[in-house]
């Protein structure tokens, strides 16, 4: 089922939580909803759910107006960060749930249910916890134990509000993988709700970065991380360097590095900022490029980040660079080394609108 | 110096704690435990036989049976108004909410002779109604409806304020998986809100019944006293007593102390019951833990 938001838009009190979004899910489209706590990422999910109205504006399921339809008419199945699962019933009963509860004459028999209810188990490979109670479960299997249960009344559309928030590193990664793997398999259309960019990009086929209440940038994980379109999303996916521009005679510099032209739009005053990502910074000798002094070396599995103190920037805030693991070994970066730094990519945002 | 002060500090503040005990111990013997018996020791103080005559003396039964009535009517009305309150409050958001838990809270804030004479001017001879109570020939004062009334407004906040924080806690996150299930709001009360609310639930009943029966002032203002019809147990008690039968009031009286008595168990043991659930659940998950790894 495809999904449209036309000017959603939603007050709570003084505070306006979303402000006239649009947004288009086609079907079996595998969407995150990613940004900061506060941004209106859960509101919209739950308004797409039913479990919130909005003040203005429509929502669409397949071309038809679902802005007043009941959640329970919505066939979503919506899964919580803190599982939701029923605490005073097995995980048998509690996958069970959304077919007991159908009305008589479609509601399946003994068997069927059974059969279905195993498969599911099955599905998300916790067939033999069917007499548990979720108290005995842990993290990673109770929110399983909810995914099959969202699952077992043949959803459409598939919610998960944080769905991986509250469990450990480790666990998180294997579920994400696991979930990519039953989307693919079955074809439902999914949005998920996450603040943390890495499990967008890992996971979603597009990414909606919100802030305020507002889309910020919607597009496949790639372009929003190499091209964002503000400094916020540039800021939110990844880690930034940021380094003041100068003008001098018509061209701009970050340190004594030339990066003109700089596009007419942005204003040519002394507060336009540049953002430039660790991996983009190239380190080599001492002759070339921006002088700099390595003040930190941390080797991180595959790669390794390096903190350099540039001449004529504040020591306190110092330029982070990455570099792979294979270069390091090879070059040997120590503390207290006087570098050379070149740029290799970089944006140029106006101050006014980083503030954001 | 410093050091004998360090040695002498878990000393003092083990006699502190011993003479806090005491304090605490001597203060329920006073006024707990002594009364307790008194009432008991006073009941039978002229044998079994002269006990036994006073409990089952008519008019004393129909007081048993006048206050079994009422709080079996009170306690399943405060009930329903209870749940359907707390679900109100603790579920969803609408305005004047703050006022509805102000006015849940106000039996407890009215002295219970102020709530009685509220139902006089109400449903008195000259009150507000009154004269078409009486063009109906209807009895509210004086009577039975209205020993009923007294008792539901005293007893209004118990289930109330037992169930709000309990479902507040909760959060709504089950309910509206439920619905999301295709769930109507009448199963998602019946099936997920009511058993996770049911030792609350029956902890605020418990305390709810406690009150119907034992509930002296407001039931004495409305209750006008007639003997056989209008008295209730702790009514009929301040009677027997007025009149100088001090045996038979305190073996009335003895038969409230147990009800007392058997609600203190009930409570400890709902207590008891609940903890326990949930340690052995914790119990359980990490016996499946160390299974896991």
């Amino acid at each position: 089922m495809s999904i449209a938001l036309r000017g959603i838009s939603k007050q709570f009190g003084e505070f306006a939580a979303v402000k006239d979004i649009d947004l288009d899910v086609p079907t079996g489209a595998l969407i995150a909803l990613l940004g900061p706590s506060g941004c209106g990422k859960t509101t919209l999910l739950r308004i797409i759910a039913g479990l919130e109205m909005p003040d203005q504006g429509r929502v669409l399921f397949d071309g038809r107006d679902a802005t007043s339809w009941p959640i329970r008419d919505r066939k979503v199945g919506f899964v919580f960060q803190h599982y939701a699962l029923f605490r005073h019933m097995s995980v048998f009963e509690n996958v069970a749930f959304g077919l007991k509860v159908k009305p008589r004459r479609e509601r399946p028999d003994g068997a069927q249910l059974r059969r279905k209810v195993d498969s599911l188990l099955e599905l998300v490979q916790l067939g033999w916890a069917g007499d548990r109670y979720p108290a005995q479960l842990s993290g990673g299997q109770r929110q399983r134990i909810a995914l099959a249960r969202a699952l077992a009344v043949d959803p459409d559309v598939l919610l998960l509000d944080e769905p991986f928030g509250a469990l450990d590193s480790q666990v998180r990664h294997e579920l994400r993988r696991w979930l990519r793997r039953l989307h693919d398999e079955l074809h439902f259309t999914s949005i998920f709700v996450t603040h943390d960019q890495q499990e967008a990009i890992e996971l979603a086929d597009t990414i909606m970065v919100l802030n305020r209440g507002r889309i910020e940038q919607c597009g496949i994980p790639g372009d929003v991380y190499d091209l964002p379109t503000s400094a916020f999303v540039h800021r939110f996916l990844g880690q930034v360097n940021e380094l003041p521009v100068r003008r001098r005679d018509g061209r701009a510099y970050v340190g004594p590095i030339e990066i003109s032209p700089v596009a007419d739009s942005i204003a040519g005053d002394a507060d336009d900022i540049a953002l430039i990502r660790p991996h983009e910074i190239e380190i080599g000798p001492e002759s070339e490029g921006w002088p700099a002094i390595v003040t930190a070396v941390r080797v991180i599995g595959p790669i390794v980040r390096v903190e350099l103190c540039a001449e004529g920037q504040p020591t306190n805030e110092p330029l982070e660079a990455e570099i792979s693991r294979e270069r390091y070994e090879g070059e040997r970066f120590s503390v207290g080394q006087k570098v050379g730094l070149r740029l290799r990519r970089w944006q140029v945002y106006p101050a006014s609108r980083t503030a954001a | 110096m410093a050091a004998a002060e360090a040695r002498g500090a878990p000393r003092r503040r083990r006699v502190g704690r011993t003479v806090l005990i005491a304090a605490a111990l001597l203060f329920l013997g006073l006024f707990l435990l002594m009364p307790l018996l008194v009432v008991f020791i006073q009941a039978l103080s002229r044998g079994v036989g002269t006990y036994l005559a006073a409990i089952f003396d008519p008019m004393a039964w129909a007081a048993v049976k006048l206050t079994l009535e009422v709080a079996a009517i009170a306690v399943p009305l405060n009930l329903l108004f209870g749940v359907a309150a707390a679900w109100a409050i603790a579920k969803f958001d609408f305005r004047g909410k703050s006022a509805l838990v102000t006015l849940i809270d106000l039996p407890f804030a009215v002295s219970p002779v102020i709530a009685g004479l509220i139902f006089i001017l109400l449903f008195g001879a000259h009150g507000w109604f009154g004269g078409v109570l009486r063009a109906h020939h209807i009895r509210v004062v004086f009577a039975v409806p209205g020993i009923v009334l007294a008792t539901l407004f005293v007893t209004f906040p118990f289930i109330a304020r037992e169930l709000i924080p309990v479902m507040q806690a909760q959060g709504r996150d089950d309910e509206e998986t439920a619905l999301s299930l295709g769930a109507s709001g009448w199963q998602t009360f019946w099936r997920v809100t009511l058993p996770n609310i049911r030792w609350g639930l029956m902890y605020g009943v418990l305390l709810c019944n406690a009150r119907a029966m034992g509930e002296f002032g407001a039931v004495s203002v409305v209750s006008g006293h007639v003997r056989g019809l209008t008295n209730t147990m702790p009514l009929h008690v301040e009677i027997l007593y007025n009149e100088y039968n001090y045996t038979a009031a305190f073996a009335v009286a003895s038969l409230l102390a147990l009800l007392a008595l058997l609600t203190l168990a009930g409570k400890s043991f709902l207590e008891w019951r609940q903890p326990e659930l949930r340690h052995a659940a914790l119990a359980a998950r990490d016996r499946t833990r160390r299974e896991n790894t």
